[in-house]
């Protein structure tokens, strides 16, 4: 198989430095009013048009955008330390814990995130992207640790392995040097699609009214754009578009992390 | 050697007491994200105008001024009966009811959604692996792996505006004139993004049973293509169909609760949203903990539904 790792980084870059370069040419901070210009149609000086209030879309989806990737990167990272490990060391250590792992598994990761999100979510007067990043991450590990529990059942039978074992390695060196880079390429892939379940999240989450305080979200122009539907449908568009690309670039980016599995 | 209907009976005892510990320990995490956050839920609930006196009446009513064991216990106690108390923004109001009230209109979406997915995610497979369209078949494949990366959030505005306000070919489902049109209109989008992972599973499934003895020798007694597919190979499918919509179950009432904010339609998604806004802690205790329950109760249904249809599972 041929890698086509930049072909595939592509998207997520681009769209990343279309939001970057938008968000620093803006004059004004994301979110600043401007009355007269409420609900306006796309115009040279405001490409995606304006908002509720008057807010110039542009630099309000862009800077949605980047924030909403950045969440969902560190998300998606901090599922990815602690799920990868773990399975890796249940699977290792076999019997009642590796049951226990899988099942905790199986339980968190068909568990509605969105009813954890709103139960642990109310208790907070405004949420902050910090809060929300600690309610993703509860279920966020939960596929990092299946998949390396899986391929780490089939690497514990490993010739390396036992050969590692029998030198007197111990269990955690085990899983440091000889299994966790076998299972990197694996996680890697993971790495998209959680990154992009998170980036919808976040926006599901500030559509219902659960989102960040600063109101800085691509949920934010979702709700405008509903609420607006037929005086101006631009916002429902630009809000429903952005995020099917940063969640399709995401995915797409993802793919390009996956590397051959290494096996020694 | 045990009879099978004692082992069955065993995995069903041991499947609900897991239902049950799952149960209760989402039940403790919401009681805990109320007590132990930041923030003093009382003056949350009565607003920065309330009085010391008030306050202090509240706190006493929700046992804020005891200590946690205590409340816990009191947690315990009324989770074991259902009973909540009285919902704090319409007194006179059990919680419960509030909940059951609300129940209704998200089962009708969510059922309906369900049905509609499992069968568009059919009905696409088989159109995917039967004769009939030939090449263009692959197709379907592309565009079921379209459908299944792009998030319910960014369709159902989109849909909306275009079939219900521009169009007008569906009502609104939010109007409460459009009844039985307007509740399928809004399954049908609940149902998308489940039919492209149904139909991806069931056609996989399919592809990988193409070349089974039995369906030759269906086919050799003179089966018709449909008959060969429907009788026999849709029922040794059906088994992950079944687990796929159990996966997609958490999923799907993610989008039940969205689907409710856009069309401002009444459910139990509606009932927390609002019980968040008012701060009325016993309603969405409540109504977390009956959603809890609803997905616990359709995870073993499918377990169930999956042991029934396909025997190699009940080893």
């Amino acid at each position: 198989m041929t890698r086509r790792p930049l072909v595939l980084l592509a998207p997520l870059a681009s769209v990343l430095a279309a939001c970057a370069i938008a968000s620093l040419a803006a004059s004004a901070p994301p979110g600043r009013l401007d009355p007269a210009l409420a609900w306006s149609s796309p115009s040279v000086s405001r490409p995606f048009g304006s908002g509720e209030a008057g807010v110039d879309l542009l630099p309000l989806v862009a800077s949605a955008v980047l924030r909403g990737v950045a969440l969902a990167c560190a998300v998606a990272l901090a599922g990815m330390c602690i799920g990868t490990p773990l399975g890796a060391a249940a699977a290792l250590a076999r019997g009642r814990l590796e049951r226990a792992v899988d099942r905790a598994c199986d339980l968190l990761q068909a568990f509605p995130t969105f009813l954890l999100a709103l139960a642990v979510l109310s208790a907070v007067r405004a949420p902050t992207r910090v809060h929300l990043g600690l309610v993703f991450a509860i279920t966020a590990w939960t596929p990092f640790a299946r998949l390396s529990l899986a391929e780490t059942r089939v690497l514990r039978a490993a010739a390396f392995v036992d050969a590692a074992t029998a030198l007197g390695a111990g269990r955690a060196a085990v899983v440091l040097r000889h299994v966790l880079p076998n299972l990197l390429g694996v996680a890697a892939v993971q790495l998209g699609s959680t990154a992009a379940a998170t980036v919808v999240s976040e926006a599901a989450l500030a559509f219902v009214g659960f989102g960040p305080r600063d109101g800085v979200s691509l949920g934010n122009v979702l709700d405008q754009g509903v609420a607006a539907m037929l005086r101006a449908p631009h916002v429902l568009v630009a809000g429903a578009l952005a995020v099917f690309v940063t969640s399709a670039s995401l995915l797409i980016a993802g793919a390009a992390l996956a590397a051959p599995p290494r096996r020694y | 050697m045990r009879s099978r209907l004692a082992r069955s009976v065993g995995a069903l005892a041991a499947r609900s007491l897991e239902a049950l510990i799952v149960l209760w320990a989402l039940a403790s995490l919401v009681f805990l994200a109320m007590r132990t956050l930041p923030g003093d839920p009382a003056a949350l609930i009565l607003g920065d105008q309330a009085s010391r006196a008030e306050l202090d009446a509240l706190r006493a009513k929700l046992l804020f001024d005891r200590p946690l064991h205590v409340q816990y216990a009191h947690f315990s106690a009324s989770l074991a009966t259902l009973d909540f108390g009285e919902s704090l923004r319409r007194p006179g109001v059990a919680a419960a009811a509030r909940v059951t009230e609300a129940l209704g209109p998200t089962a009708e979406l969510a059922a309906l959604g369900v049905g509609l997915g499992a069968l568009g995610g059919i009905a696409a497979a088989v159109l995917a692996s039967g004769p009939w369209l030939g090449r263009r078949r692959v197709w379907i494949g592309r565009g079921l792996v379209v459908v299944a990366a792009s998030p319910l959030l960014a369709i159902a505005p989109l849909l909306t505006y275009v079939l219900a306000a521009r169009w007008r070919v569906v009502p609104l489902p939010g109007d409460p004139d459009a009844g039985l049109a307007g509740l399928l209109f809004a399954s049908a989008l609940l149902a998308i993004p489940l039919s492209a992972h149904v139909g991806r599973i069931t056609s996989a499934s399919l592809a990988s049973l193409a070349g089974a003895p039995f369906l030759a020798v269906a086919r050799a007694k003179g089966g018709t293509y449909l008959r060969v597919w429907a009788v026999h190979a849709l029922p040794a499918v059906i088994g992950p169909t079944v687990m796929v919509v159990a996966t997609q179950l958490g999923a799907l009432l993610g989008g039940a609760v969205v689907l409710e904010r856009l069309f401002e339609r009444a459910g139990l998604g509606t009932l927390i949203l609002e019980a968040y806004a008012t701060r009325d802690l016993p309603v969405l205790e409540s109504a977390v903990i009956a959603a809890g329950g609803i997905f616990v109760a359709a995870q073993g249904l499918a377990a169930a539904v999956h042991a029934l249809v396909d025997p190699r599972t009940r080893a």
